[in-house]
């Protein structure tokens, strides 16, 4: 802890150039995406098990709350994803480093740039949605309420993989930073690996928010009649679990495109996505045996997590039973 | 010219006293041309003759007088007053991440145990050439580490690195520097031994290319570009082909 206080009071004190503050924007924008990630895969995957749980987490997405966090998390992936590209090209070309102050600033600039009009577009979706008379929306309580579950399964995982840290400190006697020897080749791999993912996971995850923030918009997940986006067909019901089965059973050539698409992008995002917090987490935690362990342990527990309940919502089929619940969740959610 | 001083002290030695503090000393008859040592030295044999720094050439050589200077780490003897046009008032504290022994002076032995680390010796046990001479390089070879043969261990860009700060054990930019002084060197063939050394989870990769240690160097050294190398050196398993285009003489000369 001390480590981590000391480097945010330093860096603050410190009179680094711009990359000093590309590297904190990356890292607070990296942490914003992972935290949103965790969320919204377990919510996602929810569709295929429990309906009318997924059926409030959207309505948990149209309120003002997340309308904000919403707003914040696509600038978090536009600045992260052209700041990495950035970090790629100086990492491949080290004696280009005299151009990286000016490539941070212009990072800077290019999110600027491509925010606005994404935000004027998803700005139209917001106040399409406020000056529909007839929209319904979660208090601000309820929203908060329904947070409170993600909050005690990720305290859960923290205290999981403390208590898995010390018993194995507890079994194998290791006093010392564990894992630490000559020649590991895991780094390596890691560090290739983040950088190659991070290329493929650009127009992905570009793709995707255009879907879902852009053309779609998140307010017309649950519009009755609304084609789905990237299918051909409309959503009926208006539930937002309708809106999930439509895009998954979109055959094109014959091929579940949207099902692979989501594949590829949460196998790439999860293991990006935690792996970039072990380097964080590990980076402060580096004097502690026990708690370098756990941030291992946590990025492994998380990983794992979401690639099991998503990967398993993705193999899974929604069936009409499942919409019809669906139906009558949105019914009794603002039925109260 | 007036010159206020505001100086990070700390002196374990007093009872109930060994807390650091920040302490303001003003000097008077100050020319722009002096240098900020000059004027620690001044501090020290006119007002407090308990202020505590490390200096011994005071010529940007010796590399012992390195501290952060109105928030940057630099070498005492090569920071003149003119430099900094917010003026009057000089913040001088110790550099960070390395324990302060009294005022100025950190320990440098974690920071030396890093150097030993990566090797920092020519490793050759073939035979001599048949005619007994010397090992014979290319001017283009000796080009490819010219930039990392300047470095004086002084600790200004180790000692700027968050990740150091955050992590004791990562080996730094200072070793990494001198490690690539041997690893692009086409005569020396402990080559895969130290690239060992530096893919340890406390080696290169904690390097996050933050670039706080390329302006900290005051031999103006390419630091994060020689991390960099290091980097892909590691990563293809070989020094061929990857400094491209090596750095020129900056033209910088001594200090």
């Amino acid at each position: 802890m001390t480590a981590l206080v000391t480097t945010i009071t330093e860096t603050l004190r410190y009179r680094g150039a711009i990359g000093q503050w590309s590297w904190v924007l990356h890292r607070v924008t990296g942490l914003g995406v992972v935290l949103f990630l965790t969320l919204h895969v377990i919510d996602t995957s929810w569709a295929v098990f429990y309906p009318d749980l997924y059926v409030k987490a959207i309505a948990v997405y149209q309120t003002p709350l997340f309308t904000i966090g919403e707003f914040v998390l696509v600038a978090c992936v536009i600045y992260h994803a052209f700041n990495g590209i950035r970090i790629i090209v100086f990492d491949y070309r080290p004696g280009w480093w005299k151009y990286q102050a000016r490539a941070a600033l212009l990072v800077l600039g290019l999110s600027i740039m491509v925010s606005i009009p994404v935000f004027v577009a998803m700005f139209g979706h917001v106040l399409a949605f406020y000056n529909d008379p007839m929209r319904q929306m979660l208090g601000l309580v309820e929203v908060i309420e329904s947070q409170l579950p993600f909050a005690a399964g990720i305290g859960a995982a923290v205290i999981a993989a403390i208590i898995a840290s010390a018993a194995f400190g507890a079994v194998t006697g290791e006093k010392t930073a564990a894992g630490i020897k000559r020649g590991s080749r895991i780094e390596k791999f890691w560090w290739s690996f983040m950088r190659v993912s991070g290329i493929l996971i650009v127009p992905l995850v570009f793709g995707h928010l255009a879907m879902m923030h852009v053309i779609q918009g998140v307010f017309a997940i649950t519009e009755v009649g609304h084609t789905v986006v990237g299918t051909t067909t409309p959503n009926v019901s208006g539930t937002a679990v309708e809106f999930v089965a439509n895009r998954w059973n979109f055959l094109f050539a014959g091929v579940a495109v949207w099902r692979l698409y989501d594949f590829a992008l949460l196998a790439m995002v999860v293991a990006h996505g935690f792996n970039g917090l072990r380097y964080v987490l590990t980076d402060y935690t580096m004097s502690s045996p026990l708690l370098r362990r756990a941030a291992v342990y946590l990025c492994v527990i998380g990983a794992s997590v979401l690639l099991v309940l998503g990967g398993l919502a993705l193999v899974n089929t929604i069936d009409s039973t499942a919409i019809q619940i669906a139906s009558e969740a949105a019914e009794q959610l603002f039925a109260q | 010219m007036e010159v206020t001083f505001r100086i990070r002290r700390f002196n374990p030695e007093i009872p109930g006293k060994n807390k650091p503090y920040w302490q303001e000393f003003t000097l008077k008859d100050v020319e722009e041309t002096d240098r900020v040592l000059e004027l620690l030295h001044r501090i020290k044999w006119e007002q407090d003759g308990t202020l505590t720094l490390r200096r011994a050439c005071a010529h940007g050589i010796c590399g012992s007088d390195a501290m952060r200077i109105n928030g940057v780490n630099r070498l005492a003897c090569k920071v003149l007053v003119k430099e900094f046009p917010e003026g009057k008032k000089i913040q001088v504290e110790p550099i960070l991440g390395l324990p302060v022994l009294k005022d100025l002076v950190v320990d440098m032995e974690p920071f030396f145990a890093h150097y030993r680390q990566v090797m920092p010796y020519l490793i050759n046990d073939s035979p001599l050439p048949a005619n007994g001479r010397e090992r014979l390089q290319s001017p283009e070879d000796r080009e490819k580490f010219d930039d990392t043969t300047k470095c004086i261990l002084c600790a200004c860009c180790t000692t700027s690195c968050p990740s150091f700060w955050a992590n004791g054990e990562y080996v730094g930019p200072a070793a990494i520097v001198q490690a690539h002084r041997f690893i692009f060197d086409t005569r020396d063939e402990a080559l895969k031994e130290r690239l060992d050394v530096l893919s340890e989870p406390n080696g290169v990769w904690r390097c996050r290319t933050i670039y706080n240690c390329t302006p900290a160097c005051p031999r103006d050294i390419q630091v994060t570009r020689a991390i960099g190398e290091v980097k892909l050196a590691i990563q293809r398993g070989k020094r061929e082909g990857i400094v491209v285009d090596p750095p020129k003489h900056s033209g910088q000369g001594m200090g």
